[in-house]
This record gives C-alpha cells, sequence and structure tokens, in this order.
C-alpha cells in the first residue's frame, strides 16, 4: 500500500454515529475491514508510508463531522470532550482553558499549526501509541473514554484501556465517542512539559502531563502521566501513591527518583535512549513537585 | 466521486477518487500549481492551504472529506495581478529564494497576520513552526513577515483617518 493507491480505497461519509456503529457491525461480521478516518494526520501518512495493510483493502469511513463527535460540554465538575474535537478548537475553546489549561497547553506542543487545525484526541487514542502527547495530557485527569458499537456505550476508565503497544481493550466496531474528564478543583496546579528534538513537529522523548490539589501541604488528589516511556502511556501508580501519602515538605528527591524509576519502563529507540528517558522522566516529576512546594 | 468546494472564491468541482489528496486536486484538474508537495508526509508544511478558514495540509485531506468546503491556495492571496503585501514583503526581504517552501510560508504567515495583525518574532516563528525552509535560514522569511505585517497596519491606520 502507497500513494499510488490511495484513489483505490472507497468511503463513506455516514450521517449518523448509529448508521456508522450499524455499517461497522455489519462489515465486522462479514469480517470485511473498515478503517475510521478523522483529521487524518495518521491515517494518510500511514497510507502514504505503506504501513497499511491493503489486502483487501479496507473501507474508510469518516467519523470526522458526525455531531455526537463534536463539540465540548461542562457538566458540574464533568468537562466532555468530542471525539472528533481538533486541537486548534480545543485550544481556542474557552472552557477547555479555563477548566482544562493543561489540555489547551498541550495543544500547542502537537506538530505545527495545521496538524493542529485537523488532528484529534479520538485519533491519538486510537492510534494507541505510548508517545501520543494528547493520550498523556488527558490522562493525568484520569478520565473516561466513551465508546460505542451496536451493542451500546461503554465508558471505560483510562487506567483499563491500553493493554501494550498500540493495543486497547476497545473492540474492533468500537467508536469513540467522547473523552470525559473529572475536573480537579477550579485553579488546581497542573504542567504540561514535552521534551523533544525541537519545539514543533517532534515526537516526545517524554512528555509529562500533571495535576494536582494541594492543601496544608499535602498533596490529596494528583495525576501523573508520561508518553514514551514504555509501552503504554505511564500512568506512574508508584509515585502517585507516595506523593499522596507524603506531606510534600518530607519528599526528597532521592525517594521519588526511585519511585518515578519503578514507573516507567523505556527502550533505547530511534529518537532517544532508555538512559535519557528515565533521566527526564525524574527531572519533570520533581520539576512538578518544586512547583507545588516539594524540596526535590 | 463527485466534489464541489469553492476555490479561491469560484465555485469548482472535480470528479476523483474519494482518498485522492485535496493537493492532486490542486495541483491536478484544478490547474493550481502555486501549492508545492515536499514531503507528502504532513511534515514540511509546503502544501498548506486554508481549508475553511483554517491553513491544513493538502497532502493529508483526502478529496472526500471537502465536500461543500472552500480552500484558498497561494494563488488566491493576490488580488487582481498584484502581489498582496505579504508576498512582495517575502520577494523583497529575501524570504523566498528556491521558493519551494514560499506558499506554504505565505498561507501560515497570512493565518497569523490575520489574527494577529502585530506579531512579536517569537510569535511569527511559531506560526511558521509546521514549515520547513531548506533555503533562507528563516531569519529573513521572519523578517519579511515583520515587515508586511508593519505595512498592512501603516495601510490600515491610513484608511482610517
Ligand atoms: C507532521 C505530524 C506531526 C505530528 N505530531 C504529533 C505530536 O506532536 N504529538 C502527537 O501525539 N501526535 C502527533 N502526530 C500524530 C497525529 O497528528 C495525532 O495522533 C492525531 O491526534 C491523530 O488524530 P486524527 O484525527 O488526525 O487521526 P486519523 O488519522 O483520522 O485517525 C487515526 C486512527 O484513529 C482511528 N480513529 C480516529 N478517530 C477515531 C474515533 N473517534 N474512534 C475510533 N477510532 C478512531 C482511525 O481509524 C485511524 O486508525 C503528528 C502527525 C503528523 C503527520
Ligand atoms: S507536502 Fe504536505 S506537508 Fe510536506
Ligand atoms: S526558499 Fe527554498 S525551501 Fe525555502
Amino acid at each position: 500500500m502507497s500513494l499510488v493507491d490511495l484513489p483505490r480505497y472507497e468511503f463513506a461519509r455516514p450521517a449518523t454515529l448509529d448508521e456508522t456503529c450499524a455499517m461497522l457491525a455489519e462489515r465486522e461480521a462479514k469480517r470485511e475491514k473498515t478503517v475510521l478516518l478523522a483529521g487524518g494526520t495518521d491515517f494518510m501518512v500511514q497510507v502514504s508510508q505503506g504501513k497499511l495493510a491493503s489486502d483487501p483493502l479496507p473501507l474508510v469511513v469518516d467519523i470526522g463531522r458526525l455531531d455526537e463527535l463534536r463539540g465540548v460540554r461542562l457538566d458540574g465538575s464533568r468537562l466532555r470532550i468530542g471525539a472528533a474535537v481538533t486541537y486548534l478548537e480545543l485550544q481556542r475553546d474557552p472552557i477547555v482553558r479555563e477548566y482544562a489549561p493543561l489540555v489547551a497547553q498541550m495543544t500547542h506542543d502537537i506538530g505545527g499549526p495545521t496538524i493542529q487545525a485537523r488532528g484529534t484526541l479520538g485519533g491519538n487514542l486510537a492510534t494507541a501509541s505510548p508517545a501520543g502527547d494528547g493520550i498523556a495530557a488527558i490522562a493525568a485527569y484520569d478520565p473516561i473514554i466513551e465508546v460505542q458499537s451496536v451493542r451500546g456505550r461503554r465508558r471505560i476508565p483510562m487506567a483499563e484501556l491500553q493493554t501494550g503497544y498500540k493495543a486497547t481493550t476497545r473492540a474492533g466496531d468500537e467508536l469513540i465517542v467522547a473523552i470525559e474528564l473529572p475536573l480537579p478543583a477550579h485553579g488546581a496546579a497542573w504542567c504540561w512539559r514535552k521534551v523533544g528534538t525541537r519545539l514543533a513537529q517532534a515526537i516526545s522523548k517524554v512528555a509529562l502531563g500533571a495535576v494536582a490539589e494541594v492543601s496544608g501541604g499535602k498533596v490529596g488528589r494528583i495525576g501523573l502521566a508520561i508518553a514514551s516511556v514504555g509501552p503504554t502511556t505511564s500512568l506512574l501508580p508508584r509515585t502517585r501513591a507516595l506523593v499522596t501519602a507524603t506531606p510534600l515538605a518530607n519528599l526528597t528527591a532521592a525517594t521519588v527518583d526511585a519511585v518515578v524509576a519503578e514507573d516507567v519502563s523505556p527502550i533505547d529507540d530511534v529518537r532517544s535512549t532508555r538512559e535519557y528517558r528515565v533521566h527526564t522522566a525524574k527531572a519533570v516529576v520533581r520539576g512538578f513537585l518544586r512547583e507545588l512546594g516539594a524540596p526535590v | 466521486m463527485k466534489v464541489a468546494l469553492k476555490v479561491n472564491g469560484v465555485q469548482r468541482h472535480v470528479d476523483m477518487a474519494p482518498l485522492a489528496r485535496l493537493l492532486d486536486a490542486l495541483r491536478g484538474p484544478l490547474g493550481l500549481t502555486g501549492t508545492k508537495e515536499g514531503c507528502g508526509e504532513g511534515e514540511c508544511g509546503s502544501c498548506a492551504v486554508f481549508l475553511d478558514g483554517v491553513p491544513v495540509n493538502a497532502c493529508l485531506v483526502p478529496i472526500g472529506q471537502c465536500d461543500g468546503c472552500e480552500v484558498v491556495t497561494v494563488e488566491g492571496l493576490a488580488a487582481a495581478g498584484h502581489l498582496a503585501p505579504l508576498q512582495a514583503c517575502m520577494a523583497e526581504h529575501g524570504g523566498a529564494q528556491c521558493g519551494i517552501c514560499t506558499p506554504g510560508m505565505l498561507i501560515a504567515a497570512e493565518a497569523l497576520l490575520r489574527r494577529n495583525p502585530d506579531p512579536t518574532p517569537v510569535e511569527v516563528r511559531t506560526a511558521i513552526a509546521g514549515n520547513l525552509c531548506r533555503c533562507t535560514g528563516y531569519e529573513r522569511i521572519v523578517q519579511s513577515v515583520l515587515h508586511a505585517a508593519h505595512e498592512l497596519r501603516s495601510t490600515e491606520k491610513g484608511a482610517a483617518e
């Protein structure tokens, strides 16, 4: 499969979510392959690089315009982001900027402006790359990923979504509809820190999304997620446990570094080394904890 | 697939395979070769065009998603045979050498100036961060955009007075 094959694909634009689910189920039953298309920033590259199985050729189904996948809504302390909302729309959305500033900040670090104009969180989650910046940013909020199929709607907690490298618990005929963020207290501390070869158009060597509620020198709720330090987005469970169990003033660099090292399992690859990634993961986590007042 | 789209203000129609790229539609049947292909993978920005008002890489957009959309290419920036100030500044201040990146740079810069008529050098660099140039070293591109911004602001001020 390569660029010259692009014209061979068949293409469908169902008008509603139900129609899309029915189409996916029908094709799944007949064991026919289907690929969903949102912003196309992963799909079109895969096609042109010849990374997509083409025998038989999948049907491409455009979901970018489905109403149910569009828009951002605040319901009390929950922020619901449609899976097909683009990074640019998130960047400009006053509700996202106010209530989930970490998500708004992350969008500036996705590719460049033209990628931000098309790429979506649904596509980032479905591609499920451990380097996905969108995933790392939303994972700090411990979100629920809402998926839908003809069998109905299912809510997958972030911690139960990824099972391995680019593998998830989402079934082949399940569409990602929305991401629901349980928001921390308004004004909670947050940080987004992406480390790559350059500021734009670079895949993360390490990227940290973090939110925390602090009161009286102690951390109540904390969310931490790092991209590119393992086969899946790392949710740093041991680091979270240490930080909520210890008054900030009692944290030390050595204890933090030790748990972070246990929480991540990066590899050497073309973009970076295991050693650099472990070092940087520790550094970005300590950087955030320092902002919270820990002497690390 | 028959696709109707407005290109540089004119209603046009193409009949192409749905997954053919907007880039191929522009450079092929639509006859607009100003938009360039560098990488074909979203990395270089030389294929940038406005799609419904926002700059996108035409190499990553299937034509099947463009039905009913509005596209503005580099050809659409010039008014009636005259270069737009942004284009003129790019030529005058050395922002264009071989010219392959120039159409994409112009789209990215135009997008910036529409939202921010008085950008800082850093804001210009951020706006063109998705556009690669092999020739100029970027400095002259940034200077060209800043000159154009200045010129546009003076014209506007003049018009208001
Ligand atoms: C130049 C360039 C730079 C990039 N930079 C970054 C970066 O800095 N950080 C980063 O994380 N990514 C980056 N990416 C990757 C890409 O832009 C993101 O992963 C983006 O979020 C993909 O979204 P999309 O809507 O374009 O996906 P698409 O290409 O439309 O789809 C990708 C995959 O997801 C599936 N899919 C899409 N939406 C859904 C849904 N709602 N439900 C189920 N499946 C779905 C599709 O079937 C497809 O398999 C970059 C890509 C390019 C080309
Ligand atoms: S040709 Fe489209 S980004 Fe390079
Ligand atoms: S002028 Fe040659 S690539 Fe920019």
